[in-house]
């Protein structure tokens, strides 16, 4: 029960951290809805072709939105956690007897929180445009994003704790996370990639999160890259928690 | 009773560097146990341990009664710690701030209520405790710092160089509030690089260096192994009378020691008001005219010096070393 009122107290704090951040929610929000606007009108001549099986480029392109902004939301969490080990917040907070899951895992909930409303924003925009929601396929999809938002913001604050300074942690999350995007067909689906490019993808999890968004985002929920790909997460969640937890025990001074 | 004690407290950096060097402290109940050291010299490191924010390598910790190796969380809930810098959340209201500080040591709403206009009162915070802490001034923030580390009562208090960086209105305003909260019963280790702080706040102190305690006692004790007061003169035509007086001065018995320092001579003997008409008499004998006369009394910076053959000024005015933002 304490660990539930630690998590309650401490989320809390995240969320509304976020409301008193205008300029990190204009930002979050825009960036793809820019990609909405300034990018979609490009692919309107491939519908129906290669990569782009239905009549609407957005049934394709914004699935993969969807999981650029979980990587995106979960990977620059790091920024905060320096923010808040230079200032002294992380170790005023772990001399209480507060849960440390909690203190780990408030930030990273509440960016799947907002995450999870920027979604909501971005496909009430998308329909009207002609984007075919499907309601039971989305559910499913921003759980499997929630997971992935934990991912990489357990790897990023992990970073973040080990370098403890903005330089170092900022070029090596911009750094895996370049190839990383490009290698999971966000913007286009790699269907459309050479043999060896998507011979590569597969070692990327984002891959298999984003071809799992576009299948689901297109009513299928049973299905065996679905599964794969909820598998490859959970397994990644539990591999970066672990680690998270263990650095988080040690590594702050 | 002792609230906190470490036996050979060890903490290695890197495989090599010795930070904290099998360090062994005794703090009694109720007290202001002041850390004093260079910047460096580990005493960050050992608050750190033994408010469990970073694990020991070796030796043996208990703060409270509670075994800080193994049993942190229970150690948790008996401290308050206030680091450098502070943890106050520059988006969150002081008020806010403060509920959240008791929220997560367990305390129930009332008593939350009750206990944050307690401190407010305490530590004047009334005039910007519902403003958002980023606009505080640093005065105003170090004040919430300290609201923060107490909010749960605890029973011992760390605070890590409180008053760096205040100015010396606020640096005296602190010392008032941590005296305060010595009298109502909580113990207080505080580090500091300041010596006058040192030995204004501090009712027993521990000078540090290189890792380990060099001096420990009350900041009277600590003088009083120093060979008593210092007397420092200089001389009309000086030259040929320094090392005239010098002579003179190294027969007297009751001086301990007597060296040139340029134009002076400083000697150092067992009380010096006792001495001075004694020298003077002695001087004037020899027909030895005296320019100027300076009576002082030893400072925790003579023991520094004394215990480790550098000036503390000197080392906190280079500002040499940094290990302890490891």
């Amino acid at each position: 029960m304490k660990v539930l009122r630690d998590f309650i107290l401490l989320f809390k704090r995240e969320f509304i951290h976020a409301l008193r951040m205008p300029t990190w929610l204009a930002v979050g929000i825009s960036t793809p809805l820019l990609y909405l606007a300034l990018y979609t009108p490009l692919l309107q001549k491939l519908a129906g072709g290669p990569g782009f099986p239905s009549s609407n480029v957005l049934d394709v392109f914004l699935p993969g939105m969807l999981g650029y902004l979980a990587f995106m939301s979960g990977s620059t969490e790091g920024y905060g956690t320096i923010f808040t080990l230079k200032d002294g917040q992380i170790e005023r907070l772990r001399v209480t007897p507060a849960s440390r899951y909690a203190l780990l895992l408030s930030p990273i909930l509440s960016d799947v929180a907002w995450m999870w409303i920027f979604i909501s924003i971005l496909v009430a925009v998308a329909i009207p445009f002609g984007f075919h929601a499907h309601i039971t396929g989305l559910l499913v999809s921003l759980v499997l994003l929630a997971l992935l938002v934990v991912v990489t913001g357990a790897f990023s604050v992990t970073v973040a704790l080990l370098t403890k300074e903005i330089a170092t942690f900022a070029s090596i999350v911009s750094g895996i996370s370049l190839p990383v995007l490009l290698l999971s067909g966000v913007l286009l689906p790699l269907s459309m990639a050479p043999t060896w490019m998507r011979i590569i993808a597969h070692f990327n999890p984002l891959y298999y999160v984003v071809n799992a968004d576009r299948i689901l985002s297109a009513g299928t929920i049973w299905n065996s890259t679905v599964g794969l790909a909820f598998l490859v997460t959970g397994g990644l969640v539990l591999a970066t928690l672990l680690w998270a937890t263990r650095v988080y025990k040690k590594a702050v001074a | 009773m002792n609230i906190v004690e470490a036996k050979k407290l060890t903490k290695v950096y890197n495989g090599k560097i010795r930070a904290v060097d099998e360090l062994d402290l005794e703090i009694k109940e109720g007290q202001i146990f002041g850390f004093l050291g260079p910047n460096g010299a580990g005493k960050t490191t050992t608050l750190r341990m033994l408010a469990t924010l970073i694990p020991i390598d070796s030796g043996e910790a208990t703060v409270a009664g509670q075994d800080v190796r193994r049993h942190p969380a229970n150690v948790r809930r008996h401290i308050g710690y206030v680091g450098q810098f502070g943890g106050a959340d520059g988006l969150a209201t002081g008020r806010e701030d403060l509920m959240l500080q008791g929220q997560l040591n367990g305390m129930n709403s009332q008593d939350v209520k009750k206990r944050i206009e307690e401190l407010i009162d305490v530590l004047d915070l009334r005039d910007f405790a519902d403003r958002k802490c980023s606009t505080y001034s640093g005065g105003q923030r170090r004040r919430l710092e300290v609201a923060l580390g107490i909010m749960h009562r605890p029973e011992v208090l760390f605070l890590d160089e409180p008053t760096t960086g205040l100015d010396p209105q606020n640096r005296a305003n602190l010392w008032v509030q941590i005296r305060k909260l010595r009298d109502t019963g909580t113990t207080i280790f505080l580090t500091t690089h300041y010596l006058e702080e040192a030995d204004a706040l501090s009712d027993e102190l521990a000078i540090m260096d290189h890792g380990k305690v060099v001096a420990q006692g009350t900041s009277r004790e600590l003088k009083q192994q120093i060979a008593g007061d210092s007397v420092l003169f200089s001389f009309k035509n000086d030259r040929v009378n320094i090392i005239k007086t010098m002579q003179l001065f190294k027969k007297q018995p009751y001086i301990r020691e007597a060296a040139i320092e340029g134009e002076h001579v400083r000697l150092y003997v067992k009380d010096g008001a006792e001495a001075l008409p004694e020298l003077l008499r002695l001087l004037d004998k020899e027909n030895i005219a005296v320019k100027t006369m300076a009576l002082s009394e030893p400072t925790l910076d003579d023991v520094f010096l004394r215990k480790t053959g550098r000036s503390l000024r000197d080392t906190v005015a280079n500002g040499k070393g940094n290990g302890e933002s490891k």
